[in-house]
């Protein structure tokens, strides 16, 4: 009783909470100040999360690999362990070309990572304007099957595509008789990138559609009226006015792709570029039977998220220019 | 230039009828309005005329082509559209020369065609512009250049200055006359205002429920309309409408008679249902004409005034037929109620008690049951009804 009645005449008094709650309510200043301070907590906590792993990377970089695992990694006056470069060996950064030939587990990721993208960006185009733009029987049954489709587990196509790009020879069942040999595509390109378009597309054909649909119908009509084909019109009008769909699509299936293991470690069958090994299997070839160099896979993890940090860089103007531009009036 | 036919056309999408056995033949160097009430098939003929749709049967031919299966593109048509879709990622010179840069034209000819399109629709200097930064009436002239650009055969018009303010929509109802004038092109203009429709067209073609009504030039339509629904459709405010049965010298409705001899239209029986339609401009208040027993007129009407419009060159004045009628606004519709225009000097005022009498040489007769129009003005068809109807009038007043 004693306390509820202290906390009235704290608050009847106006304490501290309450005269500053009141200020912020009145105050216009006092509110801006307010908003400004929570809006960058809210953003200091989100740069702090995703930037403090890179430090993290850069620290291991930079720190000799034997001093890793022995180095006293406590600060100097506080005493509190925080990851702190334990020497400075910018070398690391050369070195990691020369331990392995890094540069081409890049390439490998990069075309990878590339051909999907067009792949999936070409079917799933064509596929949005049939979803977005079309009425047809069937329409709503198939957009379910693909999404039905896209949420299987990738494991569960990884036996039977790998038994087929092997090149066995199919074998009709039981009785035995030999149909035909498909081509052997395992350490090829063509092993990962079927099964990546596969399992990209849905989420592209789903983004695509719910743009191309926005369109306005007479943009098209207009388009096919003045001398294009519904092609045409789907290159030179609808394509355009979508631009921030397709940079999405894009961005999230190249970086889908260039970031795959599961994959490309088993369709790879040794972890070599010749056989199109990608990034990651480049970064784990650091790691020997006997000897793991942390800060030279720290440096390579560096080098290879900079083409994306690069792509996402251009394509984010892309976005941003083309959300300005795209203002569709009808 | 190109004469357009549609030959028995029909477009049904599942079960919907939305065109239904379509003739029209359009003239070249014509301009026809397509008008009717929403969803009734005029934007779907249109579409069909530019390839946007195809017919589910039928053929059509702009000049001696077959064009029902080509595709848009090679129809040599060219649209103007209700929502004006300007491609909103070009500026005003290419969406203009898009046509032109398709067929792959020199950039100097381009040049020179989009400079003569922007000179007839008044749009020089804007060629840079983003369609964006443009108003609706500029927005609909760049779209109407890029239709003019490529010299077409038939322009496609989709109730193009529906979207303007009612300004703007008068004088582009101008400017589009003046470049039919110019360009003496055969135009295809689809529309829901008939106001449009009567000033700018050749002829009207007035659609309904998918079935063409009536294809005749403006006034005809207005003074001949083959059935009720043209005459109700055309003219504002629209025409009255009263339920009779014809008599022996006459039709008879609830409240008054018109006198003529029903023996003049051969399809007229005694006792058949007509609907008797009256334009309001052909009501007179007794009061007003010089002489009310003239014979084209009808007996006086005995009518209370219920609500006033005051219009400025005009005032619409709702009459009541029936004297323990409360307001017109209880009923559904006309019934029992007529519409009088009335000059802006007259002295009238609501819930007064006024002798009103009927033009009968704009009388129209419509058949209650089928809506087909019986005739087109009773007051020829007197013959000897003529001398019991003026009794009438001294027995009234």
């Amino acid at each position: 009783m004693a306390t509820t009645t202290e906390r009235d005449d704290d608050t009847s008094e106006g304490g501290p909470l309450e005269s500053w709650t009141n200020g912020v309510l009145k105050d216009e200043a006092k509110r801006q100040r307010l908003y400004r301070a929570l809006f960058w907590t809210a953003c200091g906590f989100f740069l702090v999360t995703t930037l403090f792993p890179f430090y993290w990377l850069l620290v291991l970089a930079l720190t000799p690999n034997n001093r890793i695992l022995t180095g006293d990694w406590s600060l100097p006056v506080i005493g509190v362990e925080f990851p702190h470069p334990q020497g400075f060996n910018p070398v690391a950064f050369v070195e990691v070309f020369q331990v392995v030939p890094f540069h081409y587990f890049v390439f490998n990721s990069f075309v990878l990572a590339t051909t999907t993208t067009i792949i999936v960006l070409v079917i799933a185009t064509l596929a949005g304007y049939v979803f977005g733009r079309l009425e047809f029987p069937g329409r709503g049954a198939l957009m379910l099957g693909i999404l039905v489709i896209s949420y299987f587990p990738p494991a569960a196509f990884l036996i039977p595509l790998f038994d087929a790009f092997l090149g066995n020879p199919v074998v009709v069942p039981f009785l035995g008789i030999e149909l035909f040999s498909p081509p052997r595509l395992v350490n090829t390109p063509g092993s990962m990138i079927m099964p990546f378009s596969a399992l990209f597309l849905p989420l592209a054909i789903f983004i695509l559609t719910t743009f191309y649909a926005q369109i306005p119908d007479g943009l098209e009509d207009a388009a096919r009226v003045e001398g294009t084909t519904r092609l045409g019109a789907l290159v030179r009008v609808i394509m355009p006015l979508s631009a921030p769909g397709i940079a999405t699509a894009a961005v999230l299936t190249f970086i889908s792709v260039y970031n795959e293991y599961f994959f490309s470690s088993i369709m790879a069958l040794e972890n070599n570029p010749e056989n199109w090994s990608p990034l990651v299997g480049g970064i784990l070839s650091y790691q020997t039977q006997y000897t793991t160099d942390f800060n030279l896979m720290a440096a390579a993890s560096i080098v290879g998220v900079l083409p994306v940090v690069i792509l996402v860089i251009i394509a984010q103007e892309r976005i941003v220019s083309g959300l300005t531009a795209g203002a569709l009036k009808e | 230039m190109a004469r357009v036919t549609l030959d028995h056309v029909t477009k049904r999408y599942e079960d919907v009828v939305a065109v239904n056995d379509m003739n029209l033949d359009i003239k070249d160097g014509e301009f026809v309005c397509l008008v009717g009430p929403s969803g009734c098939g005029k934007s779907t003929t249109m579409e069909t005329i530019a390839g946007l749709t195809k017919p589910t049967e039928g053929t059509i031919h702009i000049g001696d082509t077959d064009v029902t299966r080509l595709p848009p593109k090679d129809r040599g048509v060219a649209m103007v559209f209700q929502n004006i879709a300007l491609f909103p990622h070009m500026d005003v010179y290419e969406n203009i020369s898009f046509g032109l840069r398709l067929r792959n034209y020199d950039k100097e000819e381009i040049d020179r065609r989009v400079d003569e399109a922007a000179d007839v629709v008044q749009l020089e200097g804007m060629l840079d512009r983003e369609p964006n930064e443009l108003s609706g009436g500029q927005q609909q002239r760049v779209a109407i250049a890029r239709a003019i650009v490529r010299n077409p055969d038939v322009f496609l018009m989709d109730e193009p200055l529906a979207n303007l303010d009612a300004k703007l929509r008068v004088h582009m109802r101008t400017e589009l006359q003046r470049l039919h004038k110019e360009l003496d092109t055969t135009i295809i203009y689809v529309t829901h205002d008939q106001a449009e429709a009567m000033t700018m067209s050749d002829r009207i073609a007035v659609l309904n429920a998918g079935e063409l009504q009536q294809i005749d030039p403006p006034l005809v339509c207005y003074n001949e309309p083959t059935n009720r629904f043209v005459a109700g459709f055309i003219g504002s405010p629209s025409m009255n409408f009263v339920e009779g049965n014809v008599v022996e010298n006459g039709v008879e409705t609830d409240n008054f008679e018109v006198g003529f001899d029903p023996a003049g239209i051969p399809s007229l029986a005694v006792g058949d249902q007509v609907s008797l339609g009256i334009r309001p401009e052909d009501v007179y208040l007794v009061d007003q004409i010089e002489d009310p027993d003239a014979p084209h007129l009808t007996d006086r009407i005995d009518v209370r005034t219920d609500v006033l419009e005051p219009m400025g060159d005009e005032i619409f004045v709702y009459l009541l037929l029936e004297e323990d009628q409360e307001t017109s606004m209880e009923d559904q519709g006309m019934a029992g109620q007529l519409l009088m225009s009335v000059t802006p000097d007259t002295e009238i005022e609501g819930d007064e008690d006024v002798d009103v009498v009927l033009d009968r040489s704009k009388i129209h007769l419509f058949d209650t049951a089928t809506g087909e129009a019986l005739a087109h003005g009773v007051a020829d068809l007197t013959g000897i009804g003529s001398e019991p109807a003026a009794g009438e009038v001294e027995s009234d007043s």
